[in-house]
């Protein structure tokens, strides 16, 4: 008996192939999670920065959907972890079929044999293809706990929502070799900068600098809304997986955020397939925004709806031990900065974070390596927003391991880390992001 | 007719050398080639230690001129006829010789832009009607081997140029043909090559060491499969027409065979048009690929080849078909 089974059409095979090729962009596993009301196919990768999901939807994605838990041990959801290979060779090249072949797949049926009394518990795919090919697969997994990152949305006055198709046009131009990618709204445009340090060992210069910008105007987005002078950095490589997978959906992207150091998501959805990243952003916060108390928008909305967002209350307070604002805008005042540490000590503290592992995630603590060509200002960012994990391997319905972005929630207060920068300081940076120019400034 | 002793004991000439290169190229797995020339033929055959080997016939039909000169024409009786010529050559070296003037596919332009200009430029004068590419000329090979001691010479011209290859033969080693018992047959199948290619492509991807093939008279027909240490895949064929074209089995029958065997005839596969599928009752694999090539002479439509392989089956794996078989019946539940 099948603890989980489903049908996918030849299309639907296709896509699926198409997200995992995306996943492994992201980490070398996949996590399955079967419940009622989706399939969620998720990757984190390695060092906890940046996570991927895939949500299909039974009614629209499958053909046929059939989740049953059974047994004493049944919760409601069954959640495994594969190895993204062993998957992408068995969805693999399925587009190939295009061209004609007559093996072409007419339907594919997976089930998941999950019996403890049976030594074989197999993820079972058959490609059922046309002349009475039959392809039968029997993948082993590792039955696991998965994480989720959660986001809210709430807490991300941030964001816009493009055509993926434009963005997809302007992503080749991004070097190879650069690693991060700077978001900056300004003077009506967005600056998309790739980028990556120097990296010298001695005298042995490891990595030559590089640097593209890509100006973008606003009114090329269908709705664009953010704060000036703010800049986000994420990872060039996960954005142009995930901007390359959108571009196949014909989906539009959205992002979503609110302040570096805090998580960005981007999502878009089609077919059935809701699809979020989660990535983390580092980035300097030291923009405009610290000498005038309200910052500006570049937005594409309404006037009137742009000044009831822009924040009247300016935090002029001195920095106390206050709870933070439910709405974080303006708050990063000059004083308002803390240590790594502060941040650390605070992650275990903090109610919702029983894993040990909590500080790893998507935070490289003391990470030296990392930080090489990490963005200025590291050590200054505001501490309190970080994701924590909710590992607690609760099995009722409502509550399953997240990721939890615990930012706005977290009732700590606030306390001045100035003097104790040089605790957690590895490297001085070299640049201040905010002297990064693009071409079109 | 005595024999001519100024003439070479053989020569061929084909009209084009890429069609000998599609054909040879499918056994390239080894480095040296048994060359076996007869009236009718010339076949050349490679294995590996015993427990593969294929063939390649390059029969009369394919050459625009073959000639073959014996001593046993003045004989009758075909058991007076001295053994015909054998050497080995090097089947490297003969793919290279053949592919001197091959740069890129000269007869199907593909949609590599490379290819295709690549092809543009050795056929600058393709449009004048009386170019080799219009007269179909190009490519023209000839192979010509004078008796035992002599190279084996290869003479190719195309677009003016032309040039001549002599090849060292070596002293045949003594080898016996794999036996294939055509009387006791276990299997027997015919199919379209691509479906081979594709399963044995899909059960590749599991990187697994043993291909295991079962038949049997009720469903599933025909089923190959291979395990790897992150799962299994198994590919099944349904009796239908439109796929197997023959299917003889009279009773149910399973035997293993090394993948990484089955997977040097995977150029072959790729490359043909039909694959006969047959066992005998040792378990021996004979795959017998049709490729058709184009003979390069317009008009004369396309030539016949014939690729062979046989395989002899792992054996002592009882334990192995057990579990094959467990698995099947796993399965129709």
């Amino acid at each position: 008996m099948a603890i989980l089974s489903f049908s996918l059409s030849a299309e639907a095979t296709a896509r699926v192939h198409d997200l995992l090729l995306c996943l492994a962009k992201f980490g070398e596993s996949v996590c399955l999670e079967a419940r009622n009301d989706k399939l969620a196919i998720t990757a984190l990768n390695s060092s906890r920065t940046a996570y991927a999901s895939f949500s299909l939807d039974p009614q629209t994605f499958f053909l046929e959907y059939e989740f049953s838990p059974h047994g004493p041990t049944a919760t409601g959801r069954f959640t495994c972890q594969l190895y993204n290979k062993a998957l992408l060779s068995v969805f693999k090249g399925r587009v190939v079929d295009a061209r004609g072949r007559d093996t072409a797949i007419d339907r594919c049926d997976v089930s998941i044999e999950d019996q403890p009394d049976k030594t074989e518990c197999r993820l079972v795919v058959k490609m059922i293809c046309r002349h009475g090919v039959t392809k039968t697969y029997k993948l082993t997994y590792e039955s696991m706990e998965v994480m989720h990152a959660l986001f809210d949305k709430a807490s991300a006055p941030n964001g816009w929502h493009i055509s993926s198709r434009v963005l997809r046009e302007y992503i080749e131009y991004f070097g190879p070799k650069t690693e991060q990618l700077d978001l900056l709204a300004k003077d009506g445009k967005i600056i998309f900068t790739s980028f990556t340090g120097k990296v010298m060992d001695g005298k042995e210069i490891l990595k030559q600098p590089l640097e593209t910008a890509i100006a973008m105007h606003i009114e090329d987005f269908e709705d664009f809304h953010a704060e000036e002078d703010m800049h986000v950095v994420i990872s060039v490589k996960d954005f142009k997986a995930i901007v390359t997978h959108a571009e196949i959906l014909k989906a539009s992207l959205s992002a979503h955020y609110s302040r570096p150091s805090r998580p960005l998501q981007f999502s878009y959805q089609a077919h059935g397939m809701l699809c979020e990243f989660t990535l983390m952003t580092s980035g300097d916060y030291q923009g405009v925004s610290t000498q005038s108390t309200a910052p500006r928008i570049v937005s594409t909305r309404a006037t009137s709806r742009q000044t009831s967002r822009a924040p009247s209350q300016a935090m002029n307070t001195k920095p106390t031990e206050m709870a933070p604002p439910a709405r974080p805008p303006s708050k990063s005042l000059l004083g308002q900065r803390r240590t790594l540490s502060d941040m650390s000590q605070q992650q275990h503290s903090a109610p919702t974070q029983a894993s040990p592992e909590s500080e790893s995630l998507f935070m490289p603590l003391g990470d030296d390596e990392e930080r090489h060509w990490d963005p200025p200002d590291y050590d200054k960012e505001d501490g309190e927003e970080v994701l924590g994990w909710d590992a607690s391997a609760d099995n009722s319905l409502s509550t399953y391991p997240t990721l939890r972005d615990t930012g706005s929630h977290a009732a700590s207060g606030w306390t001045q880390g100035r003097s104790r920068d040089s605790n957690t300081q590895g490297l001085e940076p070299t640049q201040r992001l905010s002297q990064f120019h693009g071409l079109f400034d | 007719m005595a024999r001519d002793l100024n003439a070479p004991l053989f020569t061929a000439v084909s009209s084009s050398a890429r069609q000998l290169f599609l054909l040879l190229r499918c056994i390239s797995f080894a480095s040296k080639a048994h060359v076996r020339v007869s009236p009718e033929n010339i076949r050349f055959s490679v294995e590996e230690t015993s427990v593969l080997e294929a063939f390649v016939f390059l029969s009369k039909s394919i050459f625009t001129t073959y000639t073959y000169q014996d001593d046993t024409s003045e004989h009758d009786l075909p058991e007076d006829a001295p053994p015909p010529p054998t050497f080995q050559i090097s089947l490297p070296a003969l793919l290279e010789t053949l592919q001197i003037f091959t740069l890129g596919d000269l007869s199907k332009p593909s949609g590599d832009p490379y290819d295709t200009f690549a092809a543009h430029r050795l056929n600058r004068q393709a449009n004048q009607p009386f170019s080799s590419t219009v007269l179909g000329t190009s490519g023209l090979c000839r192979l010509s081997y004078d008796g035992p001691g002599c190279p084996l010479s290869i003479h190719l011209s195309e677009a003016g140029v032309s040039t001549t290859c002599d090849l060292t033969t070596y002293e045949p080693e003594s080898s016996s043909d794999i036996p294939f018992d055509r009387d006791a047959m276990a299997l027997k199948t015919i199919m379209r090559a691509t479906h081979l290619a594709d399963a044995i492509a899909e059960l590749a991807s599991a990187n697994p060491t043993t291909l295991t093939l079962l038949a049997s008279p009720r469903a599933p027909f025909l089923s190959l499969s291979a395990s790897g240490p992150l799962g299994s895949a198994t590919v099944e064929f349904a009796r239908d027409p439109q796929l197997l074209e023959t299917f003889q089995c009279p009773q149910r029958f399973s035997q293993s065979y090394s993948f990484a065997l089955v997977k040097a005839a995977q150029r072959a596969m790729g490359s043909a048009n039909k694959v006969s599928l047959r066992t005998d009752e040792q378990g021996v694999l004979s795959l017998q690929f049709l490729i058709e090539v184009e003979t390069g002479q317009a008009g004369a439509g396309e030539g016949i080849g014939f690729v062979d392989f046989r395989i002899v089956p792992l054996v002592g794996d009882e334990n192995d078909t057990e579990d094959g078989e467990r698995a099947d019946s796993t399965d129709d539940d």
